[in-house]
């Protein structure tokens, strides 16, 4: 029987772990290779440079800038999409009339491409009929053209907010999904003690809550990590670098300037980057999983 | 949070609530519209600051213009191209993988499926280059190959994931039994195990449809003629073309999005079971 087992595994997994191996594996392993090279992208020959990529990651300008709104793009994407998403899931919970319509409103920006979602925020931003300086101007009165895009101030943000719109249905399902595990006699207890809906909120739900808290907020700062496609089609990193993130900085140097050899050093930094990440992840789904089994 | 009024007495809060969420409703809405409404309008209209009005008439000029153009069939067909094999392989793959995981355990086999589903998290830049240098050297730069394979492999962490979980939910006694039959291991799953996971395999079918369909990197790094773009970077090709033509866009970012729309009003249930059970067991 166990040598059955055996040869079943073998036949089972040998071309997904294949598939798997050779085209994400060993690209991830090379990557720390081509990091110490000055490969070009288009000569087969390159020379070993050591940890001179490293070093000037160091040194880049542009790498810090792309690291510090990084940073910025992981907090907002924390606070941003994250509340949003559970006030979302707290108004739907309460069975309102058409629940269901609106959910499917909140979520539909989740099946955009990305390309689209960036589309119609330009349009938004647009300085002189989009919609948002239309309102501002029907507000104030007076005629407002800000380029939000254009301008090295706001174009971060305005690209965040963008991703923000699109992310908040996900955060919102999660949240919803952990609602309905919440016990009903629980929230009936409360009431009959006299809790106020504050604190049947502060005290009973968002702790009960926190294993989706940690899933949104993981899931929120990974695929912020990832934020390149809506960035590339809004602002492309632009302008003056303004709006870097370090995924964008590694493709430009890659594939703009075709210094591979520093794009592959600057996507180690960004793979370690996600491997803390991925194991605090993992660490506080362990730990809430201990206290809410 | 609705039901705090004592009873008998009028409850404020359902309607508050949903005068709340019809609000916010709009707002959320409002980016969506404003493609709808451009696509039916003439660029000099929408140019003259009238795009979040309600159109007088409908102008269906944009869309013969996008369904008209040879580029856009192109696109969409390289697009199709890409999307069904690498959907397919991609939870064969899953399927095949998540089989041996639920069914056949082994030393070490729980470190090798977190190694994979890992794979779902990381930026997908961190092998870029070297995946790039590989399909430079097969010769396959610029063929819709790279891509489909691509999306194939890393789409195994999802796949594998959700099928393992839903594998390990068929009951055992019924593999024991077909084996008992005279079965072997790939009757088990083809004719027994699989006919009663179509559920996962909507689930999946849905979830990479839609991210293989919308993927922007992946051709974008290996495709470079205009005649293998697939659509989502055709739109951006194309936005020099119609530089200012705002509902040409319009209505090209509709045609573009129609059939992860599509999915998605049919197999919403599915789509977002499928997220939230990615979501939360990764």
């Amino acid at each position: 029987m166990e040598q059955h087992n055996r040869f079943w595994r073998v036949v089972l997994l040998a071309a997904p772990l294949g598939v798997f191996g050779i085209f994400v594996l060993w690209p991830l392993f090379s990557s720390f290779y081509y990091s110490l090279t000055d490969w070009n992208g288009f000569d087969p020959n390159y020379s070993f440079v050591g940890f001179d990529n490293f070093a000037k990651i160091a040194s880049d300008r542009l790498f810090l800038q792309a690291a510090i709104n990084t940073a910025i793009w992981m907090v907002a994407a924390i606070v941003l999409p994250t509340t949003l998403g559970l006030a979302l899931a707290l108004l739907l919970d309460s069975r309102v009339l058409g629940a269901r319509v609106f959910k499917s409103i909140f979520y539909l920006p989740i099946c955009l491409s990305a390309v689209i979602v960036g589309q119609i925020w330009i349009w938004i931003y647009q300085a002189d009929w989009g919609l948002l300086n239309t309102i501002i101007t029907e507000v104030t009165g007076e005629k407002y053209k800000y380029a939000w895009l254009a301008k090295p101030d706001t174009a971060l943000w305005s690209v965040i907010v963008a991703w923000s719109w699109q992310q908040t249905g996900l955060a919102m399902v999660i949240y919803l999904a952990g609602l309905t595990a919440i016990p009903g006699d629980l929230l009936e207890v409360c009431e009959i003690e006299g809790a106020t809906p504050w604190q049947r909120f502060r005290r009973v739900v968002l702790p009960l809550l926190a294993p989706s808290t940690v899933v949104v907020v993981a899931l929120s700062v990974i695929n912020s990590l990832k934020g390149f496609d809506i960035l590339y089609i809004m602002t492309g990193g632009g302008p003056f670098n303004s709006s870097d993130t370090l995924a964008m900085h590694m493709y430009n140097e890659s594939f703009k300037k075709y210094l591979m050899g520093y794009g592959a050093a600057i996507s180690v930094v960004l793979f370690l980057i996600a491997m803390a990440i991925i194991g605090l992840y993992f660490r506080q789904l362990r730990k809430v999983d201990r206290i809410y089994g | 949070m609705a039901d705090l009024a004592p009873q008998g007495r009028f409850n404020p809060w359902p309607a508050t609530i949903f005068v709340i969420l019809c609000v916010l409703a709009v707002l959320f809405l409002l980016p969506t519209v404003g493609v709808l409404l451009s696509s039916v309008k003439t660029t000099r209209d929408i140019s003259m600051g009238d795009l979040w009005s309600l159109p007088a008439s409908l102008y269906l000029g944009n869309f013969a213009e996008v369904l008209g153009n040879p580029a856009v069939h192109r696109y969409f067909l390289n697009t199709v191209l890409v999307t069904l094999p690498a959907t397919a392989v991609s939870i064969t793959l899953g399927a095949l993988a998540g089989y041996v995981f639920a069914k056949l355990p082994f030393r070490g086999s729980n470190a090798l499926f977190l190694i994979i589903v890992a794979g779902m998290f990381f930026p997908p830049q961190v092998i870029l280059v070297p995946l790039f240098r590989m399909f430079n050297g097969m010769g396959l730069i610029d063929t819709l190959w790279p891509v489909i394979i691509v999306h194939s492999a890393l789409g195994l962490p999802i796949c594998a994931l959700m099928m393992r979980n839903f594998f390990a939910t068929v009951p055992n006694a019924l593999r024991e039994a077909a084996i008992m039959e005279g079965a072997s291991e790939w009757q088990v799953l083809t004719r027994v195990v699989l006919p009663l996971s179509l559920p996962a395999l909507a689930v999946l079918a849905t979830l990479q449809f839609t991210w293989i369909w919308n993927d922007f990197l992946w051709p974008l790094i290996f495709t470079q003629s205009d005649d293998k773009r697939t659509i989502m970077i055709g739109i951006v090709n194309l936005k020099g073309q119609y530089s200012v033509a705002w509902g040409v866009q319009g209505a090209l970012s509709l045609v573009a999005s129609l059939p992860t729309l599509l999915v998605f009003l049919f197999f919403q249930r599915f789509f977002i079971k499928g997220m939230t059970m990615g979501a939360v067991k990764g």
